[in-house]
């Protein structure tokens, strides 16, 4: 698998970028009715929108 | 939620979960313990899918009994009431 990190100093960065950190394992709803009912099993990645922002 | 209901959403939850894993896997492919909880989990939804339709009907035609008859025509159409209201 190559490598994608990417390091940059922060005055050098574009004025906006997407990113998705790369997930490691570590922990996982063991309800998983209530992880159905969440949408996800990876508890970091439970965000609801708030209306306003994610939690 | 009489048995038949209760099971199918518990096969449709333990479905739910190796789905996600496997999105986790696609990127991750070594990963021990997400490949344990796969193998664990798709255990669990074979056992359940094989006392489903042991009891109701088969969900896929590789289920489908065909020792004394064939039973995959058996499952009931969507149009006759056959999809489960899932309860969120």
């Amino acid at each position: 698998m190559q490598d994608f990190t990417y390091v940059e100093k922060k005055e050098e960065r574009p004025l906006a970028m997407a990113y998705v950190k790369w997930q490691k394992f570590d922990k996982v709803y063991d309800e998983l009715e209530k992880a159905f009912r969440i949408g996800t099993i990876f508890p970091e990645l439970n965000k609801p929108f708030t209306g306003r922002r994610c939690v | 939620m009489n048995g038949q209901e209760q099971l199918l959403n518990n096969i449709n939850i333990v479905d739910f979960t190796m789905v996600d894993l496997a999105l986790f896997l696609d990127t991750h492919p070594k990963d021990r313990r997400a490949l344990d909880y796969y193998a664990h989990y798709s255990q669990i939804k074979r056992q359940l899918c094989r006392e489903f339709s042991k009891k109701y009907y088969p969900l896929t035609m590789a289920e489908a009994d065909c020792e004394k008859s064939w039973s995959w025509g058996e499952a009931p159409l969507p149009w006759e009431g056959g999809c489960v209201h899932v309860e969120l």
